[in-house]
């Protein structure tokens, strides 16, 4: 059954792929943070917060709007891009150099990203593996979109 | 330099009857009750194990430890029961607030649990399966030449200064002691990839090497942490995430992956001890940005190295052909910008603001133009 | 006080024109892409085993062809590629390779990454909860690891004093000591965690212990300092281990020594060839070595008198303090005090100090030989 994105459904069902594949995520190490996801649609977003924690996702919720004291940072862009980003996925298995977070992220051009602090801009980058693989797991779902 | 014991113990006879009295069994529990804390410490998370955080109690934590260590200057166990004449080990560094970040524990666990092997960690023959063309390929292993100048320099800051930073600072101790294998294992991999694409290493960075040396030569810890953790390592992370953005090989981006995650750790205890030291001697905010006056320079003697730049052009731009070079220079502009832009956003989160008004950097950095 | 580069590049209006100029133009110098380098292309021998050091032993690049005196590199160039002139003096007080090498240096490192493990993660903490100890051997534990906790910093601390002095070309070595340090970090994590989860608290420090890290922390050389820590010191520490793992109370403390154990055994091994390898290359350093010897068993002989340490042991070798506990406790202990004095010798004969293994030349082995035959007339062999 697809899920629909952007919903707390595809992040629940990463969650889920995430709790599979437990191992494989504890043996990357130590994933604490807290960041946002935010998709931009024709002026419209929708935001996420997901936390997480150890070696897990803890949390998801949809919110009204972001607030950058409470997360770590967040990940914002345009439906078009995060499409594109997923679509990279389910067809590879993971994201290409051009479509992983890193890269999209990097000069701010199709992913940006914002932070209250720069400490909490740095954990991107401390776990950035986990992140990638993290939405890598998109590729065992069906995805479509609003 | 050497120490010699204070006598020969196999001819004391005061050792020679206390070892024989305790193997005949006269003990003397002088130790059985010592006079500590009693204690048990516990996981509060058992997915998360047993941390240094959870033994952060008492005597035994170092949230109670005082700004100023006078009374201990020997490896004691912090909180354990001191009696008898302890030697000196010669500590300079006494004061918490020249080492400690507020995250050195997280950050000490964290690199224990993202732990990697470049042998087996990273696809080699991904990079075998799929060769580079040899212009990348050249430029690529220059890159990762300078890569291992940074590294050796990196591996030896934290070395320098470990012995003479207090014991009881143990969790900062033992994060440098993470350090020390974080950058060993960074100048393996630069290495091994620099060797693996076949053409060789390149040619060292007289540049970078000269201004690497200053900063791993900074007169006092926090200045050189400033310097290596802060400044460097924030440069190095960017550069890494630049890299991994334009990737020629997915060896390539497995490498700069790994690399980002050790190096964002080093950028946020430099970042986070910087923070601790001016919140705690606020006067040394002036001695810093004297200092910054002075050492800045060295980010420019790396960036306008040919060594370091030349390479990331053609990198970033998949070539030698003036439309290539056009776009490697126009990304690696974009790059110089977000190092200056990060740089003093973080200094600035640190309470040394006020950089990019005093800096001579902004000036220089503004000259930057791609035609 | 501090070094200073040889240009300061915001004030070199070449430099920056330079610079600025490539960036505008896109001309670039590009000479390093014929650096005068040797050209290799290595590959894993073992593929279950990865790219390792020992892969890169290839001409130039490696390892092998260092010579005995570094005469070419005191920078921070990467052993292989292309010095040009202006580099810095990394200022190395070690740059003669018997000084500090040894036969398989690439492979214990290469072991120590793949065999990291985590103290927070990898002991079972939770199966201790609950656990009572009686009062005695709780004490005792906690007083072990106590010991251990307070010594095990100083196996950092001492060859990381020395890392920044060593020739950047002895990568290897650099890369070693570096994991070296991360082991030690981590052995004095487990322990300080065992003591503080027994109930206890940790116990009395070891000043008589202390004094021998001061001589293990202020050595004259690189070898003096390895011969001492490596061979003496943690050849004593691993023959601790291993009989702590044969008295541990609990599995956990049996998981705990026998992962320590492990990561001793790298840096003894080290300690072993690297002797080897300094007497086979630098003979004139032998007597050195004799006259650092006298004091390191010296201090080590001294360490038997740390009751602290000896009580402790007795008392969880014995499995309590009624007089037949101390009794078998007493017999254990001066079988590990044997064995310990017995594998020190052992390990310099290997190594090429067969001449030590004489009362006349060693007075610790002297006091081991009478302490084997005092032994033996109560009826304890080892």
């Amino acid at each position: 059954m697809a899920v629909s994105f952007p919903s707390t459904d595809y992040f629940e069902a990463l969650k889920a792929q995430m709790v599979a594949a437990q191992e494989h995520f504890s043996r990357l190490g130590f994933i604490d943070t807290t960041f946002a996801v935010s998709v931009a649609n024709n002026g419209k977003s929708h935001h996420y917060v997901l936390e997480f924690e150890v070696f897990e996702l803890k949390n998801v919720s949809e919110v009204p709007a972001i607030d950058l004291k409470k997360v770590d940072f967040s990940i914002e862009g345009d439906t078009k891009v995060w499409r594109e980003m997923i679509e990279n996925i389910k067809r590879n298995g993971q994201a290409d150099t051009h479509h992983d977070i890193n890269t999209l992220a990097h000069f701010g051009e199709q992913l940006k990203i914002k932070y209250d602090d720069p400490d909490g801009h740095d954990k991107l980058y401390r776990f950035m593996e986990s992140i990638q693989e993290f939405f890598d797991l998109s590729s065992k779902l069906e995805v479509s979109f609003n | 330099m050497a120490f010699y014991a204070y006598k020969d113990y196999t001819e004391d006879q005061k050792v020679l009857e206390a070892m024989q009295s305790v193997m005949a069994g006269n003990l003397g529990l002088h130790w059985f009750n010592a006079n500590t804390e009693k204690f048990k410490g516990h996981a509060s998370d058992p997915n998360r194990g047993l941390t240094y955080d959870d033994l952060n109690h008492g005597t035994y934590g170092y949230s109670d430890l005082p700004e100023h260590l006078r009374t201990s200057q020997s490896m004691v166990a912090r909180g354990s029961d001191k009696s008898g004449k302890l030697p000196d080990m010669g500590y300079v560094v006494n004061r918490k607030s020249d080492v400690w970040s507020d995250n050195v524990s997280e950050l000490y666990e964290e690199t224990k649990a993202r732990r990697w092997a470049p042998a087996t960690d990273i696809p080699w023959a991904a990079l075998g399966e799929k060769p580079l063309s040899e212009t990348i390929e050249i430029a690529c292993a220059q890159l990762y030449t300078f890569l291992q100048e940074c590294e050796a320099v990196s591996l030896d800051f934290p070395a320098r200064w470990v012995a003479l930073v207090n014991q009881d600072f143990i969790e900062q101790k033992s994060f440098m002691c993470g350090q020390m294998l974080d950058a060993s294992r960074l100048l393996e991999v630069f290495r091994k990839r620099a060797l693996y694409g076949g053409a060789g290493l390149k040619r060292a960075n007289v540049n970078a090497e000269q201004g690497l040396k200053e900063w791993l030569w900074a007169e006092t810890y926090p200045q050189g942490s400033l310097s290596i953790n802060l400044a460097l390592s924030g440069m190095l992370l960017a550069i890494f995430r630049h890299v991994a953005a334009f990737a020629p090989s997915v060896t390539d981006r497995a490498i700069m992956r790994k690399a980002m995650q050790d190096r964002g750790r080093w950028v946020s205890y430099g970042t986070g001890a910087l923070r601790y030291h001016l919140e705690h001697q606020p006067g040394q905010r002036v001695a810093l940005h004297e200092y910054l006056d002075e050492s800045e320079h060295v980010m420019l003697g790396i960036i306008g190295s040919a060594e370091f730049l030349e390479p990331l052009i053609i990198i970033a731009g998949g070539g030698l052909d003036k439309d290539q070079v056009k776009t490697g220079r126009v990304a690696v502009a974009k790059l110089i910008k977000l190092m200056m832009r990060e740089y003093f956003a973080r200094l600035d989160y640190a309470g040394l603001g006020g950089r990019t008004e005093r800096s001579r950097l902004p000036q220089v950095m503004e000259r930057v133009q791609v035609a | 006080m501090a070094y200073l580069a040889t240009h300061d590049y915001l004030e070199d209006k070449n430099f920056v024109d330079k610079w600025l100029y490539t960036m505008r133009t896109g001309e670039m110098d590009l000479s390093w892409m014929n650096a005068k380098t040797e050209k290799i292309m290595p590959r894993p021998q073992n593929a279950r085993r990865g790219l390792t050091y020992r892969d890169l032993d290839v001409g130039s690049y490696g390892f092998t062809e260092v010579p005995e005196k570094v005469r070419d590199n005191r920078s921070y160039a990467p052993r292989g590629a292309e010095i040009p002139e202006g580099v810095p003096d990394a200022q190395p007080w070690v740059s003669r390779k018997s000084e500090l090498w040894a036969f398989n240096t690439e492979s214990y490192y290469e072991e120590a990454v793949s065999r990291q493990w985590n103290a927070t993660t990898d002991i079972p903490w939770d199966r201790l909860e609950g656990v009572e100890m009686p009062e005695a051997t709780g004490k005792a534990l906690s007083q072990l690891m106590t010991f251990l906790t307070e010594v095990e910093m100083i196996a950092t601390d001492t060859p990381a004093m020395w890392l920044p002095r060593l020739n950047p070309d002895f990568i290897e070595v650099k890369a070693f000591i570096a994991s070296q340090a991360m082991d030690e970090a981590r052995h004095a994590e487990v322990f300080r965690k065992r003591a503080l989860t027994t109930g206890w608290g940790l116990m009395a420090a070891s000043p008589m212990n202390e004094m021998a890290l001061k001589h293990l922390r202020d050595a004259d050389s690189f070898s003096e300092m390895s011969v001492a820590l490596h061979l003496v010191a943690e050849g004593n520490v691993l023959t601790m281990f291993r009989f702590s793992e044969y008295l541990s109370p609990t599995d956990v403390d049996k998981k705990i020594f026998r992962l320590v154990m492990q990561d001793e055994a790298r840096h003894v091994g080290y300690g072993m060839q690297h002797f080897k390898y300094v007497l086979e290359n630098f003979p004139e350093k032998r007597e050195v070595l004799h006259a650092h010897l006298d004091e390191a068993e010296n201090i080590s002989f001294a360490g038997a008198a740390a009751t602290e340490v000896t009580e402790s042991f007795i008392i969880l070798a014995g499995g309590g303090m009624k007089k037949e506990n101390i009794e078998e406790g007493i017999k254990v202990t001066t079988q590990f005090n044997l064995k310990q004095m017995h594998e020190h010798f052992e390990r310099l004969e290997k190594c090429g100090m067969p001449e030590r293994k004489d009362p006349k030349r060693s007075k610790l082995y002297a006091m081991f030989l009478q302490g084997k035959a005092d032994a033996e007339a109560h009826g304890i062999t080892f």
